[in-house]
């Protein structure tokens, strides 16, 4: 009972510690904040640095970090400290390649440096959508970049091996350009299930040029729905049954044979006279012209109606294949992506 | 007994007429035949008579609903077959009532009188006949044989030794022309009476006919 006290206790100051770090930091970028708009710009420059040196876990969010570095850049600024305003600025834009500071806010002072800071340092980002189901053909994956400034990249996929795959794009980049990928390899394949890298580099790469940045994809197949054959339709007698033409004989047989036997079946052992045997035979021949008449025949009409509809059903088939086979060539990929990271030089 | 018998056909003639909700219509039927009898009910005396002669009638039937009430009559004269000079008139009388219970069986009761007339006598014999007809379509309902039984629930004559067992069948076929009125049968019909009490005394008849039907079903 004692042991579990103290390790509940000791759990409630480790997170508490963390709970009260992570308040600070976004505490800190406030007070620094108020500092600045107070013109204390050297308490600002103090809290809104120590602000930004918390760990990524309790530190501050990314939006929250651009706005530390915005206030951090101008009030170096109004402090003299220019060079320290450009490197916060360059930190700024590496993070936010399409950050721009708010005109209503910060003087011109402040932009101007900022775009001069961005100007002369390149940087690029890769957003993409974390979940993306790809339709290849049809529905693509969409991969957006942002550059800081125009920038000559190359967009391409490769294996987490590094195997090359596809070569997405390349060329100039002013602003952000949105890229595709039709979930197909260069031979014009599917891409098989595994985990895939999105890199993005510079055509050429320099010092001062943007540093390459990387998006893995996991990819994974999905087999396409194919839809059922189409049932077959219910077809009509093409020829008129045997049984009605074989009712029809027996009839006249057995009616033939009762007149013959009546006399046996109801006047036994009396001499009856011939004539039923004319009558006998004339029911009998009666049922035979019952046979002929009614024995199987082609039904002419069922016959055109049962070809036209094998003709639909066999058009109907033909549409489904047709369905099926686009259906198995446009195969459905689940592309999940990674966070956007930086490509380490000379990196695969 | 043949009060009784006609309230027992009237009995059964009239749930059929309360049930008829239909409209009922007429039927008759013209008949030409030719008829052979083979009579020793007169055992002992000149063996067995042999007579044949042609033979008219007709019958008109109300049909309503399945149910039928029928009234036949048929007369000829009949030649002895060893050409003597004898010779007698036939005379046959019948009232049926008829139900149709399923299209292909006809069930009907009813009496049926029949005369041999000599100048000197008359031999008549009265049945109360039960009977049981089965239709089968040949081709539909254009070409149609039938096949008849009936026996005698009740009979009598005024002979002597008196009437036995009586019975009798019917066998033919019926053509209706498509889109015609009427239709045409041919039938062959034999009946058996044995005296009682009379050895082998018996008479038996037997018919050929050819009918036209105007009307009913």
């Amino acid at each position: 009972m004692t042991r579990a006290s103290v390790l509940l206790a000791a759990s409630l100051l480790v997170c508490g510690a963390r709970v009260s770090r992570a308040q600070s930091a976004s505490d800190l970028l406030r007070q620094g904040v108020q500092a600045y708009q107070t013109l204390e710009y050297d308490a600002a420059a103090a809290l809104l640095e120590r602000s930004l040196r918390r760990d990524s876990v309790t530190g501050l969010a990314d939006s929250l970090q651009t706005r530390a570095l915005t206030y951090l850049a101008a009030t170096e600024l109004f402090r003299g400290q220019r060079d320290s305003a450009v490197a916060a600025f360059r930190q700024l834009v590496l993070l936010n390649p399409r950050y721009r500071p708010d005109e209503l806010v910060f003087p011109p002072q402040v932009t101007n440096l900022f775009q001069e800071v961005r100007r002369s340092t390149k940087a690029v980002a890769v957003v993409v959508p974390p979940l993306t189901t790809v339709r290849t053909r049809l529905d693509p994956f969409k991969a957006r970049l942002l550059t800081s400034s125009l920038a000559d990249l190359t967009v391409s996929l490769a294996r987490e091996d590094g195997t090359p795959v596809r070569e997405l794009y390349s060329g100039p980049v002013a602003d952000s350009l949105l890229v595709s990928w039709d979930g197909l390899t260069a031979a014009g394949t599917p891409a098989d299930d595994g985990r895939y890298i999105l890199r993005v580099t510079p055509r050429s790469p320099a010092a001062d040029g943007p540093r390459a940045r990387q998006v893995v994809l996991d990819v994974k197949q999905q087999p396409p729905d194919t839809l059922p054959w189409p049932p077959t339709p219910p077809l009509l007698p093409e020829r008129t049954l045997r049984g009605p033409a074989f009712q029809s004989l027996a009839a006249g047989l057995v009616a033939g044979a009762a007149v013959v036997a009546l006399p046996s079946l109801l006047a036994q052992g009396k001499d009856a006279t011939g004539a039923r045997y004319a009558v006998g035979a004339a029911v009998g021949v009666s049922g035979l012209v019952g046979f002929f008449a009614r024995k199987p025949r082609p039904l002419d009409a069922n016959v055109r109606a049962n070809a036209w509809q094998r003709d639909a059903w066999k058009r109907r088939v033909d549409a489904v294949k047709e369905e099926n086979a686009a259906r198995l060539r446009t195969m459905r990929l689940v592309v999940r992506a990674g966070p956007e990271t930086i490509a380490e030089r000379g990196s695969p | 007994m043949r009060i009784s018998g006609l309230i027992g056909v009237l009995a059964f003639a009239a749930p059929a007429l309360a049930l008829s909700q239909g409209r009922p219509t007429l039927a008759f039927r013209g008949d030409a035949g030719f008829v052979w009898v083979r009579s020793d009910t007169a055992a002992g005396a000149a063996g067995a008579i042999r007579l044949r002669g042609p033979v008219l009638g007709g019958e008109g039937r109300l049909v309503f609903n399945g149910f039928s009430v029928g009234l036949g009559l048929s007369s000829g004269t009949l030649q002895a077959a060893n050409q003597t000079s004898a010779k007698r008139d036939l005379i046959e009388g019948r009232l049926l009532v008829a139900a149709r219970p399923v299209p292909w069986l006809e069930m009907s009761v009813g009496p049926l009188v029949r005369a041999y007339v000599t100048d000197a006598v008359t031999e008549r014999w009265v049945f109360w006949q039960a009977r049981a007809r089965v239709d089968a379509p040949i081709v539909t309902s254009g070409l149609t044989s039938y096949v008849e039984l009936w026996r005698a629930v009740s009979s009598q004559v005024n002979l002597v030794a008196g009437a036995g067992r009586v019975q009798g069948g019917e066998a033919g076929v019926t053509y209706r022309p498509p889109q015609r009125p009427f239709s045409l049968r041919l039938a062959y019909r034999v009946d058996d009476a044995a005296v009682r009490g009379g050895g082998d005394g018996s008479q038996m008849l037997e018919a050929v006919t050819v009918s036209l039907v105007v009307g009913g079903r």
